[in-house]
């Protein structure tokens, strides 16, 4: 019986253990995961934001990109290399065509094809309500390669993948 | 007496390690089936009304095309990067057919092909395109806002998930 307690006390000592070290030690996967939960806060807008919040905001999301950042979004308009700058910019000006606006993410699959290199496919869901009133909403699959610098993952390139091909 | 206790004992079952061991077996089940097999949604948008209106809940049945490949005018859920987000849309052409609208009416190959299912006027066109290998084409039953606000066009079959239930 005693032998009983000691060892259920064991395991809970264990489990308790393993919990604290993935909760203080988060994997990779996780610390991917949040730059895309940051992206999704910040592209997000709530109808209350001011200027400070845009502002900050837009600056933000420019610091989880690379620099340069490769861009692929032939529907958006979006090809080539951009700077943080740039990418801050575009952010700045989409977001300012609407007075609300909820960024989405679903289905994250994240693989490391390398070592310091992520690839992440996802599905994102814009809602909105533009200045004019209209609603808008629409899905996107994205291919995402992420790189590890300084400990930090950052976007090098992003790909919108076509899956209806008109 | 006995029916009395049998239906007490049916509302307050006695926590036996049988009655939990069958709670966990059903629940998994249920976990799985929902999960993989017999995936819930909500309709979220007007691209297939009236068949499918907006709001309305089904569930996508993945072993629709487990012996058999989509055939034209069937319904089928198109995935994005997982099952989250997925689209419904109906087939109207397969690969290595040739696709085109002329004034709201469907032309496969060259050939009209009657939609009874089409409730809203349509006055669509589109020029004449080949169905890619291993691709489906797929259209919404809604054609009655303008052909650059419809989301449709050329799917990969292995985008095709499976069929709405009803």
């Amino acid at each position: 019986m005693v032998k009983g307690k000691y060892l259920l006390m064991g395991v809970l000592i264990v489990i308790i253990g393993i919990v604290f070290a993935v909760a203080v030690f988060p994997s990779e996967e996780k610390r991917v995961k949040k730059r895309f939960h940051l992206l999704s806060g910040w592209v997000s807008k709530s109808a209350e934001e001011n200027s400070f919040t845009m502002l900050k905001k837009m600056k933000d999301i420019g610091t989880l990109f690379l620099e340069p950042c490769e861009l692929k979004a032939p529907q958006e308009s979006l090809s080539g290399s951009y700077t943080r700058q740039e990418i801050s910019a575009y952010a700045g000006a989409a977001r300012s065509h609407f007075s609300q606006l909820d960024f989405k993410l679903y289905d994250l699959h994240i693989a490391f094809p390398e070592r310091e290199v992520a690839k992440v496919t996802l599905t994102t869901r814009l809602i909105g309500k533009l200045t004019s009133g209209e609603q808008v909403d629409e899905v996107r699959e994205l291919e995402c390669l992420l790189k590890k610098i300084d400990k930090k993952w950052f976007f090098s390139q992003v790909e919108v993948i076509e899956v209806l091909k008109k | 007496m006995a029916i009395h206790r049998r239906i007490r004992q049916f509302f307050f079952p006695s926590l036996t390690p049988m009655f939990l061991t069958r709670v966990f077996l059903v629940s998994l089940f249920a976990y799985l089936f929902f999960s993989y097999l017999c995936i819930p949604f909500t309709i979220q948008g007007i691209s297939m009304e009236p068949t499918y209106p907006n709001g309305g809940v089904n569930f996508c049945w993945r072993l629709r095309y487990l012996l058999s490949e989509p055939q034209r005018h069937d319904v089928v859920a198109v995935r994005f990067a997982g099952s989250q987000v997925m689209l419904l849309k109906r087939v109207v052409a397969q690969e290595g057919e040739q696709v085109e609208f002329r004034a709201g009416r469907l032309y496969v190959d060259g050939k009209e092909i009657e939609e009874p299912y089409l409730r809203f006027p349509c006055d669509w066109n589109l020029p004449s395109r080949r169905v890619e290998k291993d691709c489906l084409y797929v259209v919404g039953d809604n054609r009655s806002m303008p052909i650059e606000n419809h989301h449709f066009g050329q799917t990969s079959k292995i985008r095709v998930m499976g069929g709405p239930l009803w």
